[in-house]
């Protein structure tokens, strides 16, 4: 996790460039982020170069801290942790380039609409796609960590969305006091919805994934009661089974507020997802709250023994993922929507399970796969818009790329029984060997 | 009279690095109860393996009514009429009884299973053979006990003229043992020859016809059980010179104990007290050993004194305070240490880095992190991490090197790193050595007694009699979960505290 030691320092240009790197990657990535193509114009998409600046500096200045040697070491871990999601995603377009011949579409044409569709030409609507997903992944991710399966994001996402909703009908501040309260409230209340299945879970082992995912239902079907009460008149609303309008104070702030080209539907729930993101990574790797999460779901018999509260940590773990996907109902409601829909954002919470194993539970690695999953879906809906493409076949991509990196975990899963395998016939034949030469 | 029915000419079971069966000669006599006895890794299993296919022997013959058989898997050995029941039993929690006896060789034409022919063998059976239970009855819903009588239904549904049970009475419970004696009667009255695998002098006493020792994969004698006593079998069993690899210097102790148990009870998973009505005391400067079979309270003696079980009555006093109702966490802060037998399941979490499994259980603490607590130290923890590497000779890439990579000797040592650095008053060590090599067990050694040289009451448990003799000042004999004799070192051997340990003398003491 941490840099090793020894340094070979260079002076101040390594101290220097931090900074730099930090501030161009920022930059890049909001331009990035809110880049948009209207009028057979594009905007802001060199922010990626930015990124690209910033990696390189990165590297560049890894090299100078840690000597040639070390850094070609660097490259091909990376590179080993890349290669599986990467020759999972490219095998998957592969075989879903092969099922479109066979069924008589043009894979070219086909792939070229998705990947202009998803990355250029609704770029906006991919990036609006990856926010919500960005949380519940990092819900998901989370308790993965402690040894728990989420598998009821999608409950803990509505009540934060019904929590958002709420609260944000009634507050009238100071939106600079109104989104922070609105926020935390979402999360707290997808936190709350957590704690019956951790308690259950503490208390009589019940399986988190029937508690949660029982809740999960329990929470959609919540919605249109909560819906009913705080709705609008029917008669002024183009669809009956929605809320109110969000007070204006609550509403998050659009990108182009401040980059005047971007869509006026891409709002900042996407940066906030990636600094959360960064956060969370922060908590489990760089925290003693993380260090006990970690070793109660890496061994939690061994973190019992040291003095780490198996219960309670268990407790934290799951109630944080509700946090979380809480998050997901308060990017969605003031972000996007302002008003709360019935079965109109369905979802996020179920594919939050897809992105977050496709990031093996990373929480950095969650962003990229919450992009590409709303870049998938975005694009298959400009590909079936504009060529006669059915958008199932994204389905099928999406479907393969999970499949086969499941089947990674089951490669290692099969590589890890050949190790325990070995190691307790070694035993086994130590001990005989212990018995024999005292014989 | 007697008419071999399985009989083992010289069996030799050569692993890459352990000859674990040497030139092993069995009989076994149609209609006889013969006992296995031997300790832990005497090489009992290993010639059961090979008897029941399990694994293929170096050399030697096996013969089965005088014809030489050759078995590639279990399946040719079930064929050829051999049972066998594990020590865990290999059933199907909800299924029936029935469901069970038949699984792998149904009764019925094709698919087809049929139930009721299956039904009435069973019931036949369990009639026959005096083995009463219900055919319908769920497994979950069944008694250890009677589950064992499934599993021997089990093999005697599959026509097995030969019974093998491996320690079958290490589940079971008194009451059950004296039941399953009498079952095991009975299939030796019906014509079933049985072969048991024990390390208990009461259980061959008690049930056999004939015994065979075993030490270090070879028959060290053969006996009449009749004709034998306790002593002469536990002579067999464990008699051999103590080796002392490891110098012992006289230390004076320290008067007043620094850990004291008195009259404690605990209870196994299944609420069978396991520890009951035990008392000791260690003092500073000394090591207190527990010598005992495998499986009489001592693991969880252990997990006790640490709080990773509930005490059911008594006191834990350590250094004057009863510190039974504190946490782990409060029990490690108090300076209590704790080297647990399994370190894969309790001493490492295998994934972390050496570093992190070093600085666990004080992870929240400066140096490993912040004053606070709230943000971890890495440089910290890998420079501390990197002394200990050093001053404990961990063979491992580096700090960050994940634990399950380390070899088992290394990856106890960073346990020891963890657990020896921490100042401890008192040090808990449960079998430090198991499946280690010479010079691990060695290198182990020696740090425990460095310990008691700086005053640290050690409670040390091992099955390994060599160890506790090796190490101990004083010995301390558990058997069923009491302390059954106390000896100084120097005054006892071997072939004595052995007959203790198999509960082939007890003696009443407080």
């Amino acid at each position: 996790m941490s840099a090793s030691k020894n340094t070979q320092s260079t002076g101040m240009l390594p101290r220097l460039l931090s900074p730099a790197i930090v501030l161009l990657g920022a930059a890049g990535t909001v331009l990035w982020l809110g880049a948009t193509m209207s009028g057979g114009e594009t905007f802001y998409f060199w922010g990626i170069w930015l990124i690209a600046a910033a990696g390189a500096l990165y590297l560049w200045r890894y090299r100078m801290l840690n000597g040639p040697a070390e850094f070609k070491d660097h490259l091909h871990r990376a590179g080993r942790t890349m290669a599986v999601p990467i020759m999972g995603v490219t095998l998957a377009i592969i075989i879903g380039g092969v099922i479109m011949l066979l069924t008589g579409y043009d894979p070219f044409e086909a792939y070229g609409a998705m990947f202009f569709g998803g990355l250029v030409r609704n770029w906006h609507i991919s990036v609006l796609n990856a926010a919500p997903l960005i949380f519940t992944a990092l819900s998901v991710a989370f308790a993965f960590k402690a040894g728990l399966f989420n598998i009821g994001a999608e409950g803990q996402y509505y009540l934060g969305a019904m929590a958002a909703t709420w609260l944000s009908l009634r507050i009238a501040m100071l939106a600079l006091v109104t989104i922070p309260l609105v926020f935390v409230f979402a999360g707290l209340l997808g936190a709350i919805w957590m704690i019956i299945p951790a308690f259950l879970k503490v208390r009589t082992g019940a399986h988190e994934v029937i508690t949660t995912m029982m809740l999960a239902h329990t929470a959609r079907y919540l919605s249109p009661i909560f819906i009913r009460a705080n709705g609008g008149d029917p008669a002024d609303s183009t669809h009956p089974y929605v809320t109110d309008k969000i007070l204006e104070s609550s509403i998050l702030p659009r990108l182009q507020e401040f980059l005047p080209n971007a869509n006026y539907r891409v709002h900042t729930g996407i940066l906030i997802a990636i600094v959360v993101a960064l956060l969370i990574h922060y908590i489990l790797y760089h925290t003693s709250w993380g260090f006990e999460i970690r070793a109660v779901g890496e061994n939690k018999d061994a973190a019992r023994a040291q003095g780490i509260s198996v219960g309670k940590n268990i407790f934290r773990a799951l109630l944080i993922a509700g946090f979380l996907a809480g998050l997901a109902g308060f990017n969605q409601v003031n972000g996007l929507d302002h008003r709360l829909y019935e079965n109109l954002q369905a979802g996020y919470g179920w594919n939050g399970i897809s992105v977050a194993l496709l990031a093996a539970g990373n929480p950095i690695g969650v962003v990229f796969t919450g992009l590409l999953w709303g870049m998938l879906d975005a694009g298959g809906q400009f590909m079936a818009r504009t060529t006669s493409t059915p958008s199932a076949i994204v389905e099928i991509v999406k479907g393969t790329i999970l499949f086969l990196v499941v089947a990674r975990y089951i490669y290692t899963a099969i590589g890890n029984i050949r190790r325990r395998r070995q190691r307790e016939r070694a035993a086994r034949e130590q001990i005989a060997e212990d018995a024999r030469q005292e014989a | 009279m007697a008419q071999p029915i399985l009989e083992t000419r010289h069996i030799v079971k050569q692993f890459p690095k352990v000859l674990a069966n040497d030139d092993i000669n069995i009989t076994l006599n149609k209609g006889e109860i013969l006992c296995l006895l031997g300790e832990n890794g005497a090489g009992k299993s290993t010639l059961m393996n090979v008897l029941y296919g399990l694994y293929k022997p170096t050399a030697g013959e096996i013969f089965i009514d005088g014809k030489t058989v050759e078995f590639s898997s279990p399946r040719d050995a079930i064929d050829r009429g051999l049972g066998m029941v594990h020590q865990h039993f290999m059933l199907v929690d909800t299924l029936t009884v029935t469901e069970n006896i038949i699984l792998g060789s149904e009764p019925g034409k094709g698919p087809q299973i049929d139930y009721k022919a299956a039904w009435k063998q069973v019931k036949e059976l369990s009639d026959r053979h005096g083995l009463r239970i219900d055919p319908d009855a769920k497994i979950m819903n069944l008694s250890v006990g009677l589950q064992q009588r499934v599993e021997i239904l089990k093999a005697l549904y599959r026509q097995a003229k030969i019974l093998i049970l491996d320690e079958p009475t290490a589940v079971l419970t008194p009451q059950e043992v004296e039941e399953f004696f009498t079952v095991v009667r009975a299939l030796r009255d019906n014509g079933v020859s049985i072969i048991i695998i024990t390390h208990k002098l009461e259980e061959v006493k008690a049930i056999s016809d004939r015994v065979y020792i075993l030490r270090g994969g070879k028959v060290e004698g053969e006996r009449t059980t009749a004709d034998v006593s306790k002593e002469d079998l536990a002579n067999l069993m464990v008699g051999r010179s103590v080796v002392l690899s490891v110098e012992k210097k006289d230390h004076p102790v320290k008067p007043n104990p620094v850990f004291q148990i008195e009259d404690l009870r605990v209870t196994d998973d299944r609420h069978i007290p396991v520890v009951d009505g035990l008392t000791l005391d260690v003092h500073p400067g000394e090591i207190v050993g527990i010598a005992g079979v495998d499986g009489n309270g001592q693991s969880e003696l252990a997990e006790a004194i640490m709080g990773l079980r509930p005490v059911a009555s008594g006191v834990l006093n350590h250094e004057g305070d009863d510190i039974k109702n504190l946490t782990t966490k409060e029990r490690i802060h108090r300076k209590v240490s704790y080297v647990p037998s399994d370190r894969h399941r309790y001493g490492l979490v295998l994934p972390f880095t050496v570093a992190e499994n070093i600085a666990i259980g004080y992870h929240d603490r400066a140096p490993n992190a912040s004053a606070h607590g709230w943000r971890l130290e890495y440089g910290a923890m890998a420079s501390r991490a990197e002394q200990l590497i050093t001053d404990f000779d961990i063979r491992t890439p580096g700090p960050l090197a994940p634990a399950g990579n380390l070899s088992g000797g290394n990856q106890q040592k960073v346990i020891l790193a963890r657990e020896l650095t921490r100042e401890p008053s008192l040090l808990v060590v449960n079998q430090p050595t198991r499946g280690l090599d010479v010079g691990a067990i060695e290198y182990i050694h020696s740090q425990i007694l460095a310990m008691r040289d700086q005053d640290v009451g050690v409670l040390l448990i091992s099955l390994e009699l060599e160890e506790i003799f090796g190490l101990a000042d004083r010995i301390l004999v558990m058997y069923e979960g009491r302390i059954v004799k106390e000896f100084k070192t120097g005054e006892t051997d071997e072939r004595e505290v052995g007959l203790y340990m198999t509960g082939g003398k007890k003696e009443q003491s407080a």
